[in-house]
């Protein structure tokens, strides 16, 4: 079963590589109504304390497997389930410090079936969009 | 089925969107719909099987498990044609074709033969794609052989007597086809604005109840939309009397599915309580 909020508590640890820590992941569930194919997701920002990671700097990881935002683009025959998180993986030389983190997510997801006009997605700016927004949870842990 | 008793009672899991996964899973929605004597069940392929977009064993198996259990029927299947897909192109007919296909697939296979098949829309008044006619066409054989009913839904802001509805009832008498139909969202009959729905309407423009009878022909699913509920069972913003009056009028024998839409989605049993009241509503204007 899924928290409640899109950003989940469960999965959110550093990263170690050959014993070093290259960064961090945070898990993040979609809570529009369907599923959606990975060309429809619009990638944005993600925020730990203040400091910005570039939307195309995060890798996400669908059903096990690593997509860069390139890649997301043109992998219109994989699916994102509603039931599924993603997991979203940062690159930070030494990761982040054993405590509290005020972390946000944003991002969008496209819908053909609503006008276009409604359909859009900007990763500057910070209010509300169809299907999409900036999530944030404060005080996650790291352990 | 029994076709003789006039419009069924069905529900839809998207009402549960706002738990579903979190406090919910389909198990859940199939024991709240059979507590209603409700018959019908839609779900949306791209939400609800935990597979797709592939179909497991698995997933068969529990979905033939749950209907048996709950005695509900697979009602109708909503599935989407994205044509945005890809953010610099549209899709291509033959990938059109394929996706299409996939859903026509599972539909069969889980039983289902009314599918709510959502166009991609071009305008803010929902017009579809300007080559629906064409890519309905090629489908109209693929429906065929899966035995399955393409329907769109017509839902607010787009009216009953907009060209789009008159150009799908068109393209059904031409083609003569028992596989495309239409989805009646019962939101189209929506009169009142002031409280709150999932979707805000500004301009308020609204079909009369009227209107539906000369389309019942072509009508193989009706959403019965439902925004806010009293105690005493009547629904606020929709007028369901004189509409359902009009089906029972018709001998109109196919589903009403409900599809909760209003506040408090998210608050666990909330929308239990809601499509209750509902179905006590249905069934005391449907007599039965």
């Amino acid at each position: 079963m899924l928290e409640k909020e899109v950003i989940q508590y469960r999965g959110f640890h550093n990263i170690y590589e050959d014993g070093e820590c290259i960064g961090f992941q945070v898990c993040i569930r979609s809570t529009y109504y369907r599923g959606v194919w990975l060309s429809q997701i619009r990638p944005g920002r993600v925020v730990v304390d203040g400091e910005i990671f570039p939307w195309n700097t995060i890798i996400w990881v669908i059903n096990g497997k690593e997509y860069t935002t390139d890649e997301l683009a043109v992998s219109g025959k994989d699916f994102w389930r509603v039931t599924e998180p993603a997991t979203l993986k940062v690159k930070k030389p030494g990761g982040l410090a054993q405590g509290y983190h005020d972390v946000s997510v944003r991002f969008g997801l496209s819908a053909s079936y609503m006008p276009p006009s409604i359909d859009q997605f900007n990763d500057e700016m910070e209010q509300a969009v169809f299907n999409g927004g900036t999530y944030t949870r404060e005080k996650m842990i790291i352990v | 089925m029994n076709n003789s008793i006039g419009a069924k009672r069905g529900v839809s899991i998207y009402s549960y969107s706002g738990l579903f996964g979190v406090t919910m899973q389909l198990e859940d929605c199939f024991k709240d719909i059979y507590d209603m004597g409700a018959t019908g069940v839609e779900i949306l392929a791209n939400s609800h099987i935990d597979s797709y977009p592939e179909l497991s064993d698995e997933f068969l198996e529990k979905w033939h498990y749950l209907c048996d259990k709950y005695k509900v029927e697979p009602a109708e299947y909503g599935h989407w044609l994205d044509t945005r897909l890809y953010k610099d192109r549209g899709l291509t007919l033959d990938e059109s074709l394929e996706m299409l296909e996939r859903d026509f697939r599972i539909a069969n296979k889980l039983g289902f033969h009314v599918l709510r098949t959502k166009l991609g829309v071009i305008d803010d008044y929902l017009n579809p794609v300007e080559n629906w006619r064409e890519i309905i066409e090629a489908a109209l054989p693929l429906a065929e052989k899966y035995d399955v009913i393409m329907c769109p839904e017509i839902h607010l802001p787009t009216i009953l007597s907009d060209k789009m509805v008159s150009d799908y009832v068109e393209f059904i008498i031409k083609h003569n086809t028992r596989n495309f139909g239409l989805n009646i969202d019962m939101s189209v009959f929506q009169n009142r604005f002031d409280l709150q729905t999932e979707v805000p309407y500004p301009n308020q423009r609204h079909s009369n109840p009227d209107e539906l009878i000369p389309l019942l022909p072509y009508v193989k699913c009706i959403h019965a939309k439902f925004n806010a509920m009293d105690d005493d069972f009547n629904e606020m913003t929709i007028p369901y009397p004189p509409v359902l009056e009009i089906l029972k009028q018709n001998h109109w024998n196919g589903y009403l599915i409900s599809e909760y839409e209003g506040a408090n989605k998210d608050v666990p049993g909330y929308v239990s309580h809601e499509l209750r009241k509902h179905h006590v509503m249905m069934k005391r204007i449907l007599g039965y």
